[in-house]
Order: structure tokens, then C-alpha cells, then sequence
């Protein structure tokens, strides 16, 4: 049985090292472009990439009225907006929903995920091509095709049980699995395929079920991708903002929602876009610092559903 | 002890089909649960191989996102408006009005179908068009690493993570008439008038392309540094005994590579900047300029503005039924790569 696992669990540990060489001194063989062309393409890209973050920032630090007039001063920066902002716009309210929502969706993906995964990287079945298949499948449905039915439905759930639905958690954190699922159960497939099988095979000869298995010997090693699958789904739900203006109110909006309301909000008589820049970065930064502190692990994620073995 | 667990035995003709386990013993155990009940029979498969574990995401993709496909397609075919759609079930079956509405008639906001299909294939294939040479070249610049490739690596993820309603927001006041960074930017370069009028009339357009330009570079990026990555040292080495140029090294080394992997990234490319909602929706103030009216705010629009939902629906099938050459190919591509 384990002569296919080791092949692939060697495979894996060369392929581990020649990355580990390529990152020391590489020789010269490597090289693409000539170096002048390397270092200038970098600049420009890095200072395309950071002027407009910095130009949020220095806005989030400006106050209302120098950012309508443009009028912008780096002598005269002051953090007022990162206080008086919360009181201009439910953004505490926005920041709790938002967490609740997208961390139940981004959990109950990932379990779905894990339980689905397993038995489509362990075992053969008829079924198990069109269930991939699907899986792939329904990625590329466009959120406003599901938008449409989903609030047909839901309403029309609504009418019948008498209870508010649209508006609820509930309705929006199925919504939101619509996309973690299939996300994370494709994430955690690519995982899992690259795990050996031998230690479930092992226990599984000591008398382990399959699924105690799955509990005892995969699962503790499985933690990476799993925290992986948890972060992208979290931020189907962070980022969202389509499903979140169909299905959320006043008492479930996002953080997404209540920056979006408030940027058309204060584009009327006295524009606050210092304030809404200071939400803007309150919005952002959990985000980038979650993918520059876990990068390396992250980056794999982001290539392996769409990359996978091509 | 020999046989994998995943792969049905033959010669063992009348076992349950899932729990033809081939572990020490098990023979054993299955002739005498064979003789058991049926429901025996389907506990002891199901501890062997627990395909029981695919019923949560099986069930949860069927209702959430195949159903709705199909209800999608139903609601286009019925008159559907603000007092029926509660009682959509019992709503008037209407055929292909819906579609010849969608066609021919403008939404309230005065773009047609046609207009915003249009709007659409530009906007995604002008992006996808720009982003992968960029995409290449950022590859290419930090593939060999140098003192400080870590953080360029790290400053190229960040227009990419950076939420896209944040980055709209940022926009929004970025093309700000006069006031904005940009127009000061040009104004002060020359390069053109102050009062551009970027976020109104047919500049919006442009506003919202070169953000959009801006915020998915790194998605190419990301993919061809993967597939650099993947290339062996051993390829590039023996190049460099051949003595081959640079040139040649991309042509004969590089180039058939990474072949699969741009195609891919062009499709995704293509099918994701497509459908892209809330570029649209937050920067501009509401509703957007014509010239923005991408496929999904005009069905979002329809729906959620004029509750026109049988029109929304025939707009959402229209922009299904232009999405699946690509969504096919893609699933295709993905299926064979990764192996049946």
C-alpha cells in the first residue's frame, strides 16, 4: 500500500529542498531580465502600489474639511478623525456584525469543508468526478445570479413563516456559504491529497474507524490548511458588499455596509471623507496585516484552488 | 496489508459496495456483517469509507447554490414585480418577455443590455489585457531573490488584499473633481485640465478601469511567480551550460512553462473582473454613471431599484449564458490537471 504514499512524500520533501537552494545563491542560470530592468520594474511597482495607501493614510490623518478642499498638509496631521469617527457612523456596530457573520460562515465552511474533503482525497466512488466537478462548478457562478433567487426564496420563506428572515444572521451567513464551501473544501482537497497516507493507514490497522482516524491523525496536522480555508472565507464576508446590501439591516449591517452608507451619506452638503478615510483603513488594515504576517502560508492557498498540478 | 483501502476489490463479488476494505481481518468481519441487516451492512461500510461526511457539503451546494441556479432561470420566464415576488411561485409564466424587455428596453437608469454587455467584455478583457504583462514583469523582477526582494514581495500583495470597497472609497476621493490626488497630479504635470470630471459621464469609465488595473495586477502575479517557482533549477542550469541568452532562456525555457498557467490566469482573469460588483457600486455615488453600468449592476439595479426581478433574472441568465465557455474551459482545465 505506502509505495504510493512515500513517492509522493519524498516527491514532496526534494521539492522542499531545490525551493530551500533556490532561496539561498542561486546562481546567475536564473536570471530573467536584466538586472537595470528588474530593479526598475520593482520601483515603479512598489511606489504604484504604496502611493495610494499612503495617500489613504495621510487623508485618514487630514481633517474633513482639507480633504474636500484638497487642500492637504503634512505640517498639520492629527488623529481626531480615528475617534470621532466611530461616533459619525455605526462603525463599532458594523465591525461586531461583520466579525459574527463571517467568522460563523468562515467555521461552518470549514468544517463542511474538512468533512467533505476527506473521503474525496481517500477513497474512489462513483460520484466523486461529478462531485469535484461541481465543486469547481459552482465557483464560477457570478454572485448576482445567486443574489436574485436567494432573496426570492428567503422572502418568500419569510411570508410564509411570518418571521423576519432577510435581515437575520441566519440569512446571511447561508448566503455567504455559498461561497466558502465550495472555497474551502477545494482548498482543503489540494491539502489533504499531499498528505501521506501511511499514519491513517496505521491506525487505521490498529483498530481506529475511518473517521476516528480522521480525527486522531489528520486533523492535528491538517491545522495550517484549515486556518488557511478559515481566513479566505472570513474574508468572503469582510469584503463582501452585494449579498450584505440585499440581506443585512440596520441590526445585522456589516462593516462594509455602514462604510459604504456613510461614504454616500457624506458626499452631501459637508463632505466627512477625512473621517471616512480613517474608517477606510480601520476596514483594511486587520486584512493586509492578516496576509503579510501569514504570507507564505496564505500565498500557497491563494494559487492552490486555482492552481492546482497545472 | 497490500492492497489500498480506496480501491474496490473484484474478487470479492456480493460485499456491501462501500466497505470493501481490504485490511487485515476485515474479510473476515464483512462475511459475518453480510449476513447481517441492510442497515448493518451500511454502518460497517460507512465506518470503512465514510462517504457519509460528503452529505453536509453535498446537501449545502444542491440548496444553496444549485437550486438558486435553476430559480434564477424560472424567475426569468414569470412577471415578476414588487407586489408578486413574495408569491413567486404562483407568479404568471410570461416565456421570453422578460429577455425581449431586457433587450430592447433601457433600465431606469437608461442603459440597455446590450450597453452594459458591452461595458462589460471591455472593462474585463481590457483588464485582463493590461494586468498580465504588468503581472509577468512582477514575476519576473523578484523570482531571483536580492537583499529586500521579501518586502517588494510583500508591498505587491497589498493592492490585491486591500478590500475592494476600500480601495473604491479610496477612488472615489483619489479622482475627486479638482480636489482629488489625480487631477492635482496631472494639473500640476500639464498633462491635463484640472476639472477632469473623472467620476461623471464617460470618464468614469476610465476611472474605474485604471483602479481596477491597480487593485488585481498581483492576481496574474501571484500565479506566474508559482509557475516560475515550479520550473526545476536543473532547466535553467542546463541553459546556462548551452550558453544560452536571455532571450532564448525565455523563449525555450520560461515561456512553454508558464504556457498553462497564464492561459488560466487570463480565463480566471476574464471571469472574475466580468462579474465584478462592488468596484462599481461603491464608487461612484448611487446609482453609478451610465458609462460604469456593468453587467451585475444592471441586473442589481433592476431588482433592488425598479423591482423589475423577472428582467434582473433574465440579465443574471443572459450573463450565466456568456460565462459558461469560459466557466467550462476553466473546469475542464482544472478537472484534467488534477487528474480525473
Amino acid at each position: 500500500m505506502g509505495v504510493s504514499a512515500t513517492v509522493a512524500g519524498s516527491g514532496g520533501r526534494s521539492a522542499g529542498r531545490r525551493r530551500r537552494q533556490a532561496g539561498g545563491s542561486a546562481g546567475s542560470a536564473e536570471q530573467l531580465l536584466p538586472r537595470w530592468l528588474v530593479r526598475a520594474v520593482a520601483a515603479v511597482l512598489v511606489v504604484v502600489s504604496v502611493v495610494p495607501v499612503l495617500y489613504m493614510i495621510v487623508l485618514s490623518l487630514t481633517p474633513n474639511q482639507a480633504v474636500a478642499l484638497g487642500t492637504i498638509d503634512l505640517a498639520k496631521l492629527t488623529w481626531s478623525n480615528y475617534t470621532s469617527m466611530w461616533s459619525a457612523a455605526p462603525l463599532a456596530a458594523g465591525l461586531f456584525h461583520t466579525l459574527v457573520i463571517a467568522g460563523a460562515s468562515a467555521l461552518l465552511s470549514v468544517a463542511f469543508g474538512l468533512l467533505a474533503a476527506y473521503p474525496l482525497t481517500r477513497f474512489t466512488f462513483r460520484g466523486r468526478g461529478p462531485f469535484m466537478t461541481v465543486l469547481i462548478g459552482v465557483q464560477t457562478v457570478p454572485g448576482t445570479t445567486l443574489v436574485l433567487p436567494l432573496f426570492a426564496v428567503l422572502s418568500w420563506i419569510q411570508t410564509t413563516i411570518s418571521t423576519q428572515v432577510i435581515g437575520s444572521y441566519w440569512a446571511i451567513i447561508i448566503t455567504y456559504m455559498t461561497f466558502g464551501v465550495p472555497l474551502s473544501t477545494w482548498l482543503l482537497v489540494a491539502y489533504l491529497r499531499t498528505i501521506p497516507r501511511d499514519l491513517e493507514e496505521a491506525a487505521l490497522v490498529d483498530g481506529c474507524t475511518r473517521f476516528g482516524a480522521l480525527r486522531r491523525i489528520v486533523l492535528p496536522i491538517t491545522v495550517p490548511a484549515l486556518v488557511v480555508a478559515f481566513v479566505f472565507a472570513f474574508l468572503v464576508g469582510w469584503n463582501d458588499v452585494l449579498f450584505a446590501s440585499v440581506f443585512t439591516n440596520a441590526s445585522t449591517q456589516t462593516l462594509a455596509i455602514v462604510v459604504q452608507r456613510f461614504a454616500n451619506n457624506s458626499a452631501a452638503a459637508l463632505p466627512v471623507y477625512g473621517e471616512l478615510m480613517s474608517a477606510a483603513v480601520v476596514s483594511s488594515a486587520p486584512v493586509v496585516f492578516l496576509y503579510l504576517a501569514f504570507q507564505r502560508y496564505l500565498v500557497n492557498g491563494l494559487s492552490a484552488g486555482s492552481l492546482t498540478g497545472v | 496489508m497490500a492492497m489500498k483501502t480506496d480501491v474496490p476489490a473484484p474478487s470479492e463479488p456480493g460485499a456491501s459496495p462501500g466497505g470493501r476494505g481490504g485490511r487485515a481481518g476485515a474479510a473476515r468481519r464483512a462475511a459475518t456483517y453480510e449476513r447481517g441487516s441492510l442497515l448493518t451492512r451500511f454502518v460497517h461500510a460507512q465506518r470503512n469509507r465514510p462517504l457519509w461526511m460528503l452529505v453536509p457539503t453535498g446537501v449545502a451546494i444542491t440548496v444553496i447554490v444549485i437550486i438558486p441556479v435553476i430559480i434564477t432561470v424560472v424567475l426569468s420566464l414569470l412577471n415578476l414585480d414588487v407586489s408578486t415576488l413574495r408569491e413567486w411561485l404562483g407568479a404568471p409564466f410570461t416565456g421570453f418577455k422578460n429577455f425581449v424587455n431586457a433587450f430592447t428596453q433601457p433600465n431606469i437608469l437608461g442603459v440597455s443590455l446590450v450597453r452594459s454587455i458591452e461595458i462589460s467584455f471591455v472593462f474585463s478583457i481590457l483588464t485582463t489585457v493590461v494586468i498580465t504583462p504588468i503581472g509577468i514583469l512582477a514575476a519576473f523582477s523578484v523570482h531571483r531573490r536580492f537583499r529586500g526582494s521579501g518586502v517588494v514581495r510583500a508591498v505587491y500583495l497589498v493592492p490585491y488584499v486591500i478590500p475592494t470597497f476600500v480601495t473604491a472609497l479610496v477612488a472615489r476621493i483619489a479622482f475627486a473633481n479638482g480636489t482629488g490626488f489625480i487631477d492635482q497630479l496631472l494639473g500640476d504635470l500639464h498633462i491635463a485640465n484640472r476639472n477632469f470630471y473623472w467620476l461623471i459621464g464617460p470618464h468614469a469609465f476610465w476611472a474605474m478601469q485604471l483602479t481596477e488595473i491597480w487593485a488585481t495586477w498581483p492576481f496574474i502575479y501571484l500565479l506566474v511567480l508559482a509557475g516560475l517557482q515550479a520550473i526545476p533549477k536543473e532547466h535553467y542550469e542546463a541553459a546556462a551550460l548551452d550558453g544560452a541568452t536571455l532571450p532564448q532562456r525565455l523563449r525555450h525555457i520560461v515561456l512553454p512553462e508558464l504556457g498553462g498557467v497564464l492561459k488560466l490566469g487570463m480565463l480566471l482573469s476574464t471571469l472574475f473582473h466580468f462579474g465584478n460588483f462592488t468596484l462599481a457600486f461603491v464608487m461612484f455615488s448611487s446609482p453609478p454613471p451610465p458609462s460604469v453600468e456593468v453587467l451585475p449592476i444592471n441586473a442589481y439595479f433592476n431588482a433592488f431599484s425598479s423591482f423589475n426581478f423577472g428582467v434582473a433574472s433574465a440579465i443574471a441568465v443572459v450573463t450565466m449564458v456568456i460565462l459558461i465557455v469560459p466557466a467550462y474551459i476553466y473546469i475542464r482545465a482544472t478537472r484534467i490537471s488534477e487528474g480525473g
